[in-house]
């Protein structure tokens, strides 16, 4: 049974699901965001990396780590606030190409303006828990402390989102804005509120998974730090169904785990590679995604 | 000159141009160096009289856009001559640049399909032409260019084949994805890429000794030869303009931008929707391989770094902030980008910030892209269509 759990084979699939929940982290803010308002939030991972920044750089590096974490919250809250009422609100009703065009400038205003302010070198983050692995008959299980912190903290999170939409009158509220805006505007619904706290919601989630991203990797926290995961989270969130929470969920750790993999026995330039043609696969059989019922796109 | 056929106008500025070249190829000395500009003051009266004939703007417009281009080309290599070589690389790169530019406009503008790879379709044309540079030396630079765009072709249709059945966001963060995947696909054939360091040229791109005698006399090799690579891209781009402005105005073009405005007509006018994806991101990866080639040769090598995800994002904003799926636009995008780096300099140094410091290195970023999300909430169609709708708004007081 030990060296079982020590065993190459399961070491990576506990080091991709480690990987995998992040994915699905940014894979759910980027479903937040896209069913509420349509849009694909390719900014997502910079507004996260600089919500991190204000949590972790501006406040005096004694902070204490929850502290910090509670502030980078707090500035992703806002950040996705203000990015809603100040950009994406002249981008309703335009042609697909034009959020898309705003939020990719809006992605490089941000890296510029972090590396301009805290300058482009990496800086490590602290952490509240060992990294190193635990240890079975004196072999490394591929779990360390701060591994099951970050994959606890990533199924908290998409447990409060789910509660949150299922189960309150707010989430009620911001799915009917969300599935009919006109209806519910008739009914009482604050339309335009709700779109607010969904990008508010959304960057939130981002600047939790920009945390841990920022503390786990060897890169440590730097302006382009979330462009590689934000492209794994897209592609499970695309391979999910951008329309489907429990799609990005799934996909995103299964992603991680076959990624995984394909870096332990293949090579690590291939991640990328297969991870590019399993989304092109999986657009091309399942446009939609595999999580989603198929809808035809009304002309 | 109302009456006069255009034919005749061509044989008559002809005349006049065969006299100013005899007249300074007679001449003593150093008025030979005059022969360039005199065939240049030719072919700028020729190409100016041709464009000048409504007639033949109508009846055979691919005339009138040769002559365009054959003017456009005339003047910057005049114009490269009164420069110092460092403005003629600036205005070399902005030109290989333009080229992307039309390509991307071509994709975006006319059949409405988002890229944010550009950059990466450049890489395969860049890294095509340094590649095959070193294993093969003799090839001449012109063949060498044309593998780079089969090569961007070949791409291009690779990536274009999915691009058939995904829209909007999800093709953007396809080709977002294939930008970021490139720096891997470029490390997996490290022992032909030449890994990080990238590669170098195994040799100098030489003028022919017939250009140095015809047009530079008495100029030294070393400034003939920075010279001649800033004509090679601009007289390349002038080509690639012709064939990009016959393209827009084609049966294929005037299809594609039915494709973008409403898929579902153009299906039922018996247009292949999947047919004009894949030419449009074919004919996009196409231009940027070039474009990228002829980057290489003028940097005389190539280095990975230099296609990352950054370049992707700065060609999109280049031809947003340009005027999206116009030519015009593609062309002011190419000089934004040649200049760019002077006028931040030109800006730090008199404002004194630190020309080292944060904020001094990522003015470039932050102007671009606040500029590109500014256009697009504030004029989607960027200068070229701001330009234009002041104009037309102008000439009907």
């Amino acid at each position: 049974m030990s060296s079982f759990l020590t065993s190459r084979n399961v070491a990576d699939v506990l080091n991709g699901i480690t990987n995998g929940v992040i994915y699905s982290l940014v894979a759910l803010s980027l479903v937040l965001v896209w069913r509420s308002t349509r849009i694909l939030n390719f900014a997502q991972g910079a507004m996260a990396m600089i919500a991190t920044y204000v949590g972790f750089a501006a406040l005096a590096p004694s902070t204490n780590y929850w502290v910090s974490m509670a502030v980078a919250i707090v500035a992703g809250l806002v950040i996705g606030g203000l990015t809603e009422r100040v950009i994406v609100r002249g981008l309703y009703g335009k042609p697909e190409i034009n959020p898309v065009v705003a939020m990719v400038g809006f992605l490089l205003v941000l890296e510029s303006v972090a590396a301009a302010i805290w300058s482009t070198s990496s800086r490590g983050l602290p952490t509240p828990f060992s990294m190193v692995d635990w240890q079975l008959n004196h072999k490394p299980v591929a779990m360390s402390p701060f591994a099951l912190y970050e994959i606890v903290t990533a199924l908290v999170v998409m447990i409060v989102i789910a509660a949150l939409f299922q189960y309150t009158k707010l989430g009620l509220r911001l799915r009917a804005a969300a599935i009919a805006p006109e209806v519910s505007r008739l009914l009482g619904v604050r339309v335009g509120r709700m779109l607010t706290l969904g990008w508010m919601l959304s960057s939130a989630v981002g600047a939790v998974t920009a945390v841990l991203v920022a503390s786990n990797y060897f890169t440590g926290l730097t302006p382009t730090a979330m462009d590689g995961v934000f492209a794994f989270g897209f592609i499970a969130a695309a391979i999910g169904g951008l329309d489907s929470p429990v799609g990005a969920l799934l996909s995103g750790i299964s992603l991680g785990i076959i990624l995984q993999f394909v870096g332990d026995y293949l090579n690590s330039n291939a991640i990328i590679l297969v991870a590019l043609g399993m989304l092109i696969v999986s657009l091309m059989v399942r446009p939609n995604g595999v999580f989603t019922r198929s809808a035809q796109r009304r002309v | 000159m109302r009456g006069v056929r255009w034919n005749q106008r061509v044989v008559g500025a002809t005349a006049v141009g065969v006299a100013a070249v005899l007249a300074s190829w007679l001449g003593v000395g150093t008025a030979r160096a005059a022969t360039g500009l005199s065939v240049a003051a030719v072919i700028l009266v020729a190409g100016l009289s041709v464009i000048s004939s409504a007639e033949l703007r109508r009846n055979h417009p691919v005339v009138a856009r040769a002559a365009i281009s054959v003017v456009a080309v005339d003047v910057s290599l005049v114009v490269t001559g009164f420069f110092s070589s460092t403005v003629d690389s600036n205005l070399a790169i902005g030109a290989a640049m333009s080229i992307v530019l039309l390509g991307l406009s071509f994709l975006t503008g006319s059949s409405g399909q988002i890229s944010i790879g550009n950059g990466a379709f450049m890489g395969v044309g860049a890294f095509t032409v340094a590649v095959w540079a070193n294993h093969h030396r003799t090839t001449p630079i012109a063949v060498v260019l044309i593998l780079a765009v089969v090569a961007g072709a070949l791409v291009g249709l690779l990536i274009g084949l999915p691009a058939t059945r995904l829209r909007g966001p999800y093709l953007a963060g396809m080709t977002l994805a294939f930008a970021v995947a490139f720096g891997a696909v470029l490390n997996l054939f490290g022992t032909w890429t030449g890994g990080d360091s990238g590669l170098q040229l195994p040799y100098a791109v030489n003028a022919p000794t017939w250009v140095v005698h015809f047009f530079r006399p008495g100029t030294s090799s070393l400034t003939t030869n920075s010279v001649w690579l800033v004509d090679v891209t601009i007289i390349t781009a002038g080509i690639a303009l012709f064939f990009m402005a016959n393209l827009f105005a084609s049966r294929t073009g005037r299809a594609m931008r039915l494709v973008r405005d409403n898929d579902v007509a153009a299906e039922l006018v018996g247009i292949s929707l999947p047919r004009a994806r894949v030419i449009a991101f074919i004919v996009s990866a196409a231009y940027a391989a070039l474009g990228g080639g002829l980057w290489t040769l003028i940097n005389n090598a190539v280095t990975p770094s230099t296609y990352g995800f950054a370049l992707s994002i700065t060609i999109l904003s280049l031809v947003v902030i340009g005027g999206i799926g116009t030519i015009p636009g593609a062309l002011i995008g190419g000089l934004i980008y040649a200049f760019a780096a002077n006028v931040i300099a030109w800006f730090t140094a008199h404002t004194g910030l630190n020309p080292q410091g944060n904020v001094a290195s990522q003015l470039n970023g932050i102007i671009f892209g606040g500029l590109l999300v500014l256009t697009i909430l504030f004029a989607p169609t960027g200068i070229a269509g701001f330009v234009r709708h002041r104009w037309l708004k102008w000439r009907s007081r």
